[in-house]
């Protein structure tokens, strides 16, 4: 397929940084091996950064690459973000992760991108029954924030409110205790410890996750009920007031476990009592790291 | 292998009431690694410690177990007892089985089955404990005194007595506070400023004591020994060691008109360069730049400076910061009085005859705006009545504060006693609700005011008062005859309560100390601990606590300074070792245990290798400053913070206890 006008912007961004040093990696998407998919691409010389593109199928968050060692070591990184990915750049910058100074955030203008499965049976068309939920109430189509813009060509997402973005949660919030636990003890139940959640999420970036921590055991590592329901519940909660809803996570996973219920209603609950959503703002202080004589406390009973 | 020892203490029949000792003894001879099981009658007696002791030697015993009171009581007296045997007093571990156990539950079965579930966790856990040292921080031997009323003056001059330096940093142009403001006192009717100066002479003359005035602590880091403190010395425009306090230059300056007296409590003017008060210490005037014809005029006038005989007056003078390192603290910030202008009721701000206490002070105070002598504000008149109305804003939950000011009651019986004593056939009410007189000689004081003096005072609230043909109305209720009364007076005096310095709660969030709900600081102990904040390394003096008069401000001055000439006797300071632990090879540099750390203990630490070269950044915990208090445990995701002697795998190890 021949480049188009985005591509050619990404092309030229990367090539200008390449070329006069201010980076010396630039992390982006490349055509897949099949036209519904789109692959990262890591490109270190001038002469592959033609292989650069973007489209409604690059659906991964590379901001995931940002906390490996391997990837660390190249020191300043340019890297292509959505507006989703780019609040995780911010998030990692927030906790210390990544300097600014380090990172050339190279924004594309995403309006929205094509669920996977969905793709692969030949949809190109975003529209909101294609998208991820993710994408329907997205707030950043341009990243907040970016050293380089790349306008989008695609047509505007259109909403008609027909399609009820994680309208799982809603069910969920009616239902009982019992009910809540049933519903998840059979999702965990699925649950086969792979990690592969933890994997693909750019903010689980500790070189030692607690699942690993074995003096002591914390959590049961065998794949079987406590141990599953601990590994899951524990993750959410390191990433409420965190997550910022890329969904990685539940795409990575290989059970469909749906985790992103659990990480959009934390941050749901997090915004309700907090007022606060993770990876607008880098100067911000992280909702976990704050106290505030006026947080709400009714539930020390 | 473990060798424990376990001792379950009666506690008289506290425990051993509620509790089957003998039970709770038999259940710790089962557990593995229990080398010794004793019940005893009071753990705590020397017979119960000498035999703690000698089973410590004589089963070699790695750690101990005591089911007894709380830790809180006497977990420092078992230490101790265990380090004389020379085991590290970390392996002392307390059930506490009687706050918790005993005084709680009434069913003697479950509670010694809870009794014994306690026991075995904490067996449990000293099986895990490691040796713990100490922490020693040395101590740098100089002390900051923060305010200079008469409690941070009374704490300046005992630790320099005691022989240590102490920088004494007063926010207003003159030391002296709220008490050089007052006339006579309560209940000796020594005159405030005669008791009052030579003290104030006494601290800015003091070799130990450097006096800063007119300035600010703007900065406070650091931990006890060792606090970094930034102080703003506000820029006076005058030399300081030039001047000679002749009065030239206040006397030269044009700005006579329309500058409220802060001393006089807004009786009375004052001129742009001013001294507060004539005994001011130092005896040095500070030109108010904000009114000052030379700076609000592009530098026409420069009466002062061709005035000044030594030309120490300096237009051009900049702020500057002052750092200091010290090795404790006293927060002396004192008190302001509260606004009774929200008292629409009583008139205050609206007529000119109703006044507060503290300008009635002036009023009576021979260096006050009248000279001593009482005359109205609005006409100059001498009042023949005076209505005096206690608790204006104090015990009002409703508009004002719930707690008792506690000064106002005499302070009122002194005016209503010094007016009966200027002015000869006067008369003065007083509307109270209680009179509190609890001190040595007060009682007496307040009862002469009424019998010898006669003032009137009348049990109730007043409810209004208006002007009427130069008279003020004051409506009230006698609640003990059951009338209402209407008294017709030259002069009402509003009793206002008091409440914190305003700023006093950025400060204690600059000291990290707490304060409660007002904004007064709180004590680390409100009875046992009265002079301690709840950090460290600083004390607290005066009304920055709470309402308090005279000699109590003393007397906490004076706590303060010992304490800190205590804790000065040593070279070092000993932190207990329980505090946090960094794992540096699974630390990831997330920092959300620094944000959460209320001590500010958490720093930045960087590890590099042979050549220099940064290998990665790790959490960093500063004895000083660590409390162990665990936030940072909680806050760090990849569990790579401990604390010392509640390990993870100790927590872990009670909790499988109760599982078995």
């Amino acid at each position: 397929m021949a480049n188009t006008k985005t591509d050619e912007k990404l092309q030229k961004i990367a090539k200008d940084l390449l070329e006069s040093g201010e980076v010396s990696l630039i992390i982006g998407y490349t055509k897949g091996s099949n036209s519904q998919r789109m692959r990262p691409l890591f490109v270190t010389r001038t002469e592959d950064a033609d292989k650069l593109s973007f489209s409604p199928n690059a659906v991964q968050d590379l901001a995931v690459f940002l906390k490996k060692a391997e990837v660390k070591k190249f020191g300043k990184i340019g890297i292509v973000v959505k507006g989703c990915d780019e609040k995780a750049v911010n998030a990692l910058i927030q906790e210390y992760q990544i300097s600014r100074d380090n990172i050339k955030i190279i924004g594309v203008e995403c309006n929205g991108v094509i669920r996977q499965n969905i793709a692969d049976k030949g949809e190109t068309n975003v529209s909101e029954s294609t998208v991820y939920d993710k994408c329907l109430i997205c707030e950043e189509h341009i990243p907040v924030l970016y050293d380089f813009l790349v306008e989008s060509e695609e047509p505007k997402l259109v909403l008609s409110g027909k399609v009820k973005p994680y309208s799982e949660i809603a069910r969920l919030e009616s239902m009982s205790s019992e009910e809540k636990n049933a519903f998840w003890a059979n999702e965990f139940d699925k649950c086969i410890k792979c990690y592969a959640c933890r994997q693909a999420c750019p903010l689980c970036y500790c070189s030692r996750c607690i699942v690993e921590k074995n003096t002591p055991q914390w959590i049961d590592t065998n794949s079987e009920e406590t141990g599953n329901a601990q590994w899951n519940l524990i993750r959410a909660y390191h990433l409420s007031g965190r997550c910022i809803g890329c969904g990685e996570c539940e795409r990575a996973c290989p059970v469909n476990i749906p985790l992103m219920l659990i990480n959009e209603k934390m941050a749901i609950d997090v915004y309700n009592m907090f007022g606060y959503k993770s990876g607008l703002d880098i100067n911000a202080k992280p909702v976990f790291g704050v106290f505030s004589e006026n947080d709400f406390n009714d539930f020390i009973k | 292998m473990a060798r424990i020892g376990v001792f379950v203490c009666w506690c008289g029949s506290n425990i051993a009431g509620t509790v089957d000792v003998e039970k709770v003894r038999e259940e710790a001879a089962k557990i593995p690694g229990v080398v010794s099981a004793l019940d005893y009658k009071y753990m705590c007696s020397d017979p119960g410690q000498n035999s703690l002791r000698n089973i410590i030697k004589e089963k070699n015993l790695t750690g101990i177990v005591l089911a007894a009171c709380s830790p809180h009581m006497h977990e420092n007296t078992f230490r101790k007892a265990a380090a004389k045997e020379g085991l590290n007093p970390y392996f002392v571990e307390i059930a506490n089985i009687r706050e918790q156990v005993s005084w709680v539950h009434e069913n003697k079965e479950r509670a010694t089955a809870k009794a014994v579930d306690l026991m075995k966790m904490m067996v449990e856990k000293v099986k895990r404990d490691k040796p713990i040292e100490d922490v020693r921080v040395p101590l740098n031997k100089k002390a900051l005194v923060i305010g200079g009323g008469i409690a941070g003056i009374q704490a300046a001059l005992d630790i320099a007595n005691g022989g240590v330096e102490v920088i004494l940093v007063e926010k207003e142009p003159s030391i002296g506070g709220k008490m050089i403001q007052l006339d006579e006192t309560f209940p000796t009717l020594d005159c405030s400023s005669c008791i009052m100066t030579p003290k104030m002479v006494e601290a800015n003359q003091h070799p130990n004591i450097k006096l800063y005035t007119y300035s600010e602590v703007e900065d406070i880091s650091g931990y006890i020994g060792n606090f970094k403190i930034r102080i703003k010395k506000k820029a006076r425009s005058v030399i300081e060691k030039d001047c000679t306090g002749c009065g030239e230059c206040w006397n030269a300056c044009p700005m006579h008109k329309n500058i409220k007296s802060e001393f006089n409590v807004n009786l009375s003017e004052r001129t742009a360069i001013y001294v507060p008060f004539p005994q001011a210490v130092p005896l040095v005037p500070v030109l108010d730049r904000s009114v000052c014809l030379h700076f609000k005029k592009g530098g026409k006038c420069q009466k002062c400076y061709d005035a000044c005989g030594p030309k120490c007056i300096n237009f051009d003078l900049q702020d500057e910061i002052i750092e200091e390192t010290v090795g404790a603290i006293v927060a002396s910030t004192g008190y302001d009085l509260m606004d009774t202008s929200m008292y629409g009721e009583y008139g205050y701000g609206k007529y000119k005859d109703v006044v507060s206490g503290l300008q009635f002070e002036r009023l009576l105070s021979a260096s006050g705006p009248t000279e001593g002598v009482i005359k109205r504000p609005s006409d100059g008149k001498t009042p023949q009545t005076i209505v005096f109305v206690q608790c204006v804003g104090s015990r009002d939950p409703e508009k004002g504060v719930p707690y008792c000011s506690k000064v106002c009651c005499m302070y009122t019986a002194k005016h209503a006693k010094l007016f009966a004593h200027k002015v000869h056939g006067s008369q003065s009410y007083v509307f109270y609700i209680d009179i509190r007189s609890t001190s040595k000689g007060y009682e007496e004081f307040v009862r002469s005011t009424m019998e010898q003096d006669g003032a009137i005072y009348l049990r109730g609230r007043v409810s209004k008062i208006y002007e009427d043909d130069g008279k003020l109305i004051v409506k009230g209720a006698d609640t003990l005859s059951g009338n209402q009364v209407e008294i017709a007076a030259d002069m009402v005096v509003l009793a206002t309560g008091v409440i914190p310095k305003q700023g006093s709660d950025k400060l204690a969030q600059m000291l990290g100390i707490s304060y409660d709900k007002y904004g007064f600081f709180t004590e680390s102990h409100p009875k046992l601990r009265p002079a301690e904040s709840s950090t460290a390394g600083i004390f607290l003096a005066g009304m920055a606590q709470g309402p308090r008069d005279i000699p109590e401000s003393v007397v906490s001055g004076s706590a303060a300074a010992s304490k800190i000439l205590g804790l000065f006797s040593k070279n070092e300071y000993e932190v207990e070792g329980t505090i946090a632990n960094v794992n540096e090879s699974t630390c990831v540099a997330c920092f959300y245990c620094q944000r959460v750390c209320a001590y500010n203990a958490i720093s930045k630490k960087e590890i590099k290798d042979r050549s220099g070269k940064l290998i990665k950044v790790v959490a960093n915990v500063n004895p000083g400053l660590c409390t162990g208090c665990g936030a940072c445990v909680n806050a760090c995701f990849s569990k790579s913070i401990d604390v010392k002697g509640f390990m993870d795998d100790q927590i872990y190890a009670e909790i499988k206890a109760l599982a078995i």
